[in-house]
C-alpha cells in the first residue's frame, strides 16, 4: 500500500514538473531576425529586417532596433537680427542612439506605464527624458529642440515609431509575433541590437534580444579604408583619375567634333 | 540604378549625379566657372553630407575644367601666362582667407560673415554684369560713344611699374595686378568655400579687359590647379572625398563642358556675360530667400568645422 502511495506521489509530482516545464517553455520569449548580417556592397540601397518569434499567448509585443548610445553635435540654425536665418552654433546631444526603430501590436502609450517605457526607452516620450541635451536653455527650450532632433533623424530615416506594425497570430495554442520593417541606407556600418518586449498589464514582463551587424564589403570596403588609411594615395588617385577622364573625354570630342 | 557612396555613406540613384554633372559640366565650358555655387547645395539636397559634398565637387571640377582648358587650349583660349599671374595670386590669397576664416570661427561670426559675403559678392556681380552686357550691347547697336568713365582706373594701372604683354589676351598690364585681383578673389573664395569662377570672370573681364572667350580658358586653367590643390588637401586632411560620387558627376561634367565649348563659339560674349549675370542672380535670390524663410530642419549635420 505505501509502495503505491510512493509510486502515485512520484508520479504526480512528475507530472507537476512536466507541467511547470511545458507551462515555461510556452512562456519563453524567442526572437529571430532574418537578415542578422546586412552587407554594403556597390548595389546597396537599404533591406528589410523581418523580425519574428513566439510570446506568451495574451502579451503585446514591442519590437525595438537599435544602437548603443552615442554622442552627436548638430548645427543649430537661428534667426539673427531677427530676419535672417543661419546657423548660430552647435547642439550637443548626449546618449543617443544612431538607429531607433520601434514598432508595436498598439501604441506604445496604450502598452505601458511611464516608468516602464522609461526604464526600457521605449517611444520618443522615453527617449526625450533619456537624451541629454547641452545647452543651459530653459526646459521648455529643450523641448522644442528635442523635437527637432527627432525630425531630423526621420528626415534621414534614421528614427521611427510606428504603433501596430507588428501582427499576432495564433497557431497550436502558440502566439507567434511578426514584423517586417525597413532598414534604411543611410544607417551607418555598425552593431544593432533588436529587442523585442512582451508586454502584458502594462507591464514589460520579458525581454529578449539579438544582434544585426551591419559591414561594408568589396570595392565599398576597400575604397572607404583608403580613403582613411591611405589618405594621400587616395587623394592623388582621385586627382589622377579627373585628370585622365577630363583629358580623355577632351580626346574623343577632338576626334569625333573635328568640323567645328 | 542606385549606386552605394563609401565616404558620404549614402545611396544615390546615378542618373542624379551623372544629370547634374551635365548641367553643371554645361555652365563651366560656357563660362569658364566651377560650379561649385550651384553644384554643392544642389548634392547637399540630395542627402550627401555637406563637407562631402564640397570636397567631392572640387575633385569633379579637376575632371571638368580640364576637359573644358583642352577644349578651349585647342583653339587659342588660353592665356597660361595670365593664367599663371592669376594663379600665384590666388594661392597667396587663399592663405590669407584660410586664417581670416579661423578668426571668424573664433569669434564665432563665421557663419553670418560668409553669408553676407555671398549675397554681396553674388548681388554686385550679378547686377553689375547684367546692366554692363545690357548697355554694352545696345551701345553696339548705336555705335560707340563714351569709352572715358573707365580710363582713369585704366590710367592708374597704366602708371604701375612692371608692366608686360600678355599676347594671348591682347592686353598689357602692370604684373601687379593680376596678382593682386587674383589675391583677392582667392581670400574671398576661400572665405566662401568656393572655387572663385564667378567672381575670376568679371575681373578678368572687367579689370584685366581681358576677350571674353580668351576670359572662359583663362578662367579654367586657373580652376583646375586650384582644384587639385583643394582636393588633395581634402582627402588628406578631412577624408572628405567620395571617389565614386566624384566619378558619376565627372561622368556628365566632362562631357557637358565640351558641349558648352561648342556652345560658347557661337554666342558673342556679350551674350554670355549677361547669361552668366542672370544665374550669378538667380543664385543670389535663391540665397537671399533661404536666409528669409524659415528652414523645415532646425538642425543640420555638424561638419568637422
Amino acid at each position: 500500500m505505501k509502495q503505491v502511495k510512493t509510486i502515485t506521489s512520484v508520479f504526480l509530482i512528475g507530472l507537476l514538473g512536466i507541467f511547470l516545464l511545458v507551462n515555461k517553455a510556452s512562456a519563453e520569449l524567442t526572437i529571430r531576425a532574418n537578415h542578422d548580417h546586412i552587407t554594403i556592397d556597390f548595389f546597396y540601397h537599404g533591406s528589410t529586417v523581418s523580425v519574428s518569434g513566439v510570446s506568451d499567448p495574451g502579451t503585446d509585443v514591442i519590437v525595438k532596433i537599435s544602437a548603443s548610445d552615442g554622442h552627436e553635435s548638430l548645427r543649430q540654425k537661428g534667426k539673427v537680427g531677427g530676419v535672417l536665418w543661419m546657423n548660430v552654433g552647435s547642439l550637443n546631444f548626449e546618449d543617443t542612439p544612431k538607429l531607433y526603430l520601434l514598432a508595436g501590436t498598439k501604441n506604445i502609450a496604450d502598452l505601458l506605464d511611464r516608468d516602464e517605457t522609461d526604464k526600457y526607452v521605449i517611444g520618443y516620450q522615453a527617449l526625450s527624458r533619456h537624451v541629454k541635451i547641452d545647452t543651459p536653455a530653459p526646459a521648455e527650450e529643450k523641448e522644442k529642440w528635442f523635437e527637432q532632433f527627432i525630425k531630423f533623424k526621420e528626415s534621414r530615416k534614421l528614427y521611427n515609431v510606428s504603433p501596430a506594425g507588428v501582427s499576432l497570430t495564433d497557431k497550436d495554442g502558440k502566439q507567434n509575433y511578426y514584423i517586417k520593417m525597413d532598414w534604411p541606407y543611410q544607417a551607418a556600418p555598425g552593431n544593432y541590437t533588436v529587442t523585442v518586449y512582451a508586454v502584458r498589464d502594462r507591464k514589460v514582463v520579458e525581454t529578449a534580444s539579438s544582434n544585426v551587424i551591419v559591414e561594408q564589403v568589396g570595392v565599398v570596403k576597400s575604397l572607404a579604408g583608403m580613403a582613411k588609411n591611405n589618405a594621400a594615395a587616395y587623394g592623388t588617385i582621385s586627382i589622377l583619375a579627373a585628370l585622365a577622364a577630363g583629358f580623355g573625354v577632351g580626346l574623343i570630342f577632338r576626334k569625333g567634333g573635328g568640323a567645328h | 540604378m542606385y549606386l552605394y557612396l563609401p565616404v558620404a555613406l549614402t545611396s544615390i540613384n546615378i542618373l542624379i549625379p551623372v544629370g547634374l554633372g551635365l548641367a553643371v559640366g554645361l555652365l563651366s565650358g560656357l563660362f569658364g566657372v566651377g560650379g561649385g555655387f550651384l553644384m554643392t547645395p544642389l548634392l547637399i539636397m540630395c542627402g550627401i553630407p555637406s563637407t562631402v559634398a564640397a570636397a567631392t565637387d572640387s575633385n569633379q571640377i579637376v575632371a571638368a575644367s580640364t576637359s573644358g582648358t583642352y577644349a578651349h587650349w585647342k583653339v587659342g583660349n588660353v592665356d597660361f601666362k595670365m593664367g599663371l599671374y592669376l594663379l600665384i595670386g590666388g594661392f597667396i590669397g587663399g592663405l590669407f582667407g584660410v586664417q581670416a576664416i579661423k578668426i571668424l570661427r573664433a569669434t564665432g561670426n563665421a557663419d553670418f560673415v560668409i553669408k553676407m559675403t555671398y549675397v554681396l559678392m553674388l548681388g554686385i556681380v550679378g547686377i553689375y554684369m547684367f546692366f554692363e552686357s545690357l548697355a554694352s550691347m545696345n551701345k553696339k547697336k548705336t555705335d560707340e560713344v563714351k569709352p572715358q568713365k573707365e580710363s582713369n582706373v585704366a590710367k592708374f594701372l597704366k602708371s604701375l611699374p612692371m608692366q608686360t604683354h600678355f599676347e594671348k589676351s591682347g592686353v598689357t598690364h602692370s604684373a601687379l595686378v593680376p596678382l593682386v585681383f587674383g589675391g583677392f578673389v582667392g581670400v574671398l573664395a576661400a572665405i566662401m568655400g568656393v572655387g572663385g569662377g564667378f567672381l575670376m570672370v568679371p575681373v578678368m573681364v572687367y579689370i584685366l579687359r581681358m576677350p571674353m572667350h580668351v576670359v572662359v580658358g583663362t578662367s579654367l586653367f586657373q580652376i583646375l590647379f586650384n582644384c587639385i590643390e583643394v582636393t588633395f588637401l581634402q582627402a588628406y586632411t578631412n577624408h572628405n572625398v567620395d571617389f565614386i560620387l566624384a566619378v558619376l558627376l565627372l561622368l556628365g561634367s566632362t562631357i557637358g563642358a565640351q558641349v558648352g565649348t561648342v556652345f560658347g563659339r557661337k554666342l558673342k560674349g556679350d551674350q554670355l556675360k549677361i547669361i552668366l549675370a542672370v544665374i550669378v542672380l538667380i543664385v543670389t535670390a535663391k540665397i537671399v530667400l533661404e536666409l528669409t524663410l524659415t528652414p523645415s530642419l532646425l538642425l543640420g549635420q555638424g561638419g568637422g568645422h
